[in-house]
């Protein structure tokens, strides 16, 4: 029998409790004891950002959290980035910008970018490509992310 | 992957305590470079000591010098107001660091204990002649940083050890410095070599009054270029004096060839590199 540990955590501000097994990333809790299968497993080694999620207003790979660690933590996943039916700015930008093809990276780029201009709401070009680059999309449609995060920023600052 | 057990103290002796009480006991900070190996089954800990909530180890101040805190992450480092104004390539060490997503979680005591031969702080303190606070259940020690690495991943630290502060000198924060990175494209990979050089000059002037060139990837060790120093120090730095000292330094390097580069390639890019590093420092000023 596997010794299992406590675990309370708040995921999109819902309380939850569990016993973990100390083996589980956070990103399999996630997905496999929480069912928030919205985020995704990449490479499962830290570089593909697939699994981006925010951690204490910090945006980390899932992969390389064990779920023992989050314990008393806040973390939003991208369930918890709409405002009842309605997209974030930043999911409606991915939308209107035609930025997603097979849509596996897509969470961890929403992710990511939401980290991003919650940080810093103006970022250049180069501070973009810089803070995105540990999201990789495949299918290397970069050219029409980098599109749907000015898209973004606008709707932000408008907003 | 075999269980382990799962302790996270609040205090140093506690954590003293679980790492003399399990034979195969891994410390875990960020987990940026720990988890990835237990995935790959070349680390199979007994017991995983997380050691992020014994305080005090993740702040920096001035006092004296600077102290680091082992746990202060790559990302503190990186948007540290403070640290631009006074050690901007600091900030610079950290930002050649991963994505973000690893910055976020990364330690600078992590960097340092997981001995990359290409760790980027192992660089950066390194030309910073920085020392190294450690800690065990007998009391503590000091050691220079220079005496830290023994091999790719290996380090002096024994059973029952945890490195907590790293101490840089005062006149460290005095000096001009550089972190340069040099990978394929404007990718998130890891150097193909990195080199950190901090320099003291007589003000106005381009007399080198000391200079320290570390290289990073380029052996089995983050190495200090100690000949190429040598060719610079108590010197006007003329184009032809670096040049000569960069040669020096590629002279130093023992890379190897691996999938990133051949050894040849690196030894040459540790030449144009270091020019370009000491270069950038006279240039920018």
């Amino acid at each position: 029998m596997v010794k299992k540990y406590p675990v309370r955590v708040n995921v999109n501000g819902d309380d939850y409790e569990a016993l973990v097994d100390p083996r589980k990333t956070l990103l399999q809790f996630l997905r496999e004891d929480l069912d928030l299968t919205g985020t995704k497993e990449g490479c499962d080694e830290g570089d593909c950002g697939a699994c981006s999620v925010i951690l204490n207003n910090r945006v980390v790979s899932s992969c390389l959290v064990l779920a023992v660690e989050v314990d008393n933590a806040v973390i939003e996943t991208i369930e918890g980035v709409k405002t009842g039916e309605e997209l974030h700015p930043v999911q409606q930008a991915f939308v209107d910008s035609g930025a997603i093809q097979c849509g596996f990276c897509t969470p961890g780029m929403v992710i990511t970018t939401k980290a991003m201009l919650q940080e810093m709401p103006n970022p250049s070009t180069k501070e973009v490509k810089e803070y995105l680059a540990g999201n990789l999309c495949r299918c290397t449609g970069y050219v029409k992310i980098l599109d749907a995060v000015e898209n973004a920023k606008e709707k932000l600052k408008n907003g | 992957m075999e269980t382990f057990e799962y302790i996270k103290p609040k205090s140093m002796d506690d954590a003293m305590n679980a790492l003399n009480t399990y034979e195969n006991a891994f410390l875990l900070a960020g987990g940026t470079d720990l988890l990835v190996g237990m995935k790959y089954n070349s680390i199979k800990p007994e017991c995983i000591v997380d050691i992020k909530e014994i305080p005090r180890m993740n702040t920096f101040e001035f006092n004296d010098g600077w102290r680091f805190g082992a746990l202060v992450t790559v990302r503190d480092i990186e948007v540290s107001d403070r640290l631009k104004q006074t050690m901007p390539f600091l900030n610079q060490t950290a930002k050649a660091l991963g994505s973000i997503q690893i910055r976020n979680r990364a330690t600078i005591g992590g960097n340092l204990s997981n001995a990359s031969p290409c760790s980027n702080f192992g660089a950066m303190f390194l030309a910073m002649d920085a020392m190294l606070k450690i800690i065990s259940k007998d009391g503590e020690r000091q050691i220079a940083l220079q005496d830290f690495f023994c091999g790719p991943n290996q380090t002096v630290l024994k059973k029952g050890e945890i490195l907590t502060e790293i101490r840089v000198p005062e006149d460290a924060g005095k000096a001009e410095g550089i972190f340069l990175k040099h990978s394929a494209g404007k990718s998130n990979d890891l150097g193909l070599v990195n080199i950190a050089i901090t320099l003291h000059r007589e003000p106005g002037t381009n007399l080198c009054k000391k200079i320290t060139i570390a290289m990073g990837a380029v052996a089995p060790t983050p190495i200090r270029a100690k000949k190429a120093e040598a060719v610079l120090n108590n010197n006007i730095l003329t184009p032809d004096l670096i040049i000569r000292a960069a040669k020096k330094a590629s002279n130093e390097a023992t890379p190897i060839s691996d999938f990133r580069a051949s050894a040849d390639y690196r030894r040459s890019l540790v030449a144009t590199m270091v020019a370009k590093g000491i270069n950038t420092l006279i240039k920018a000023s």
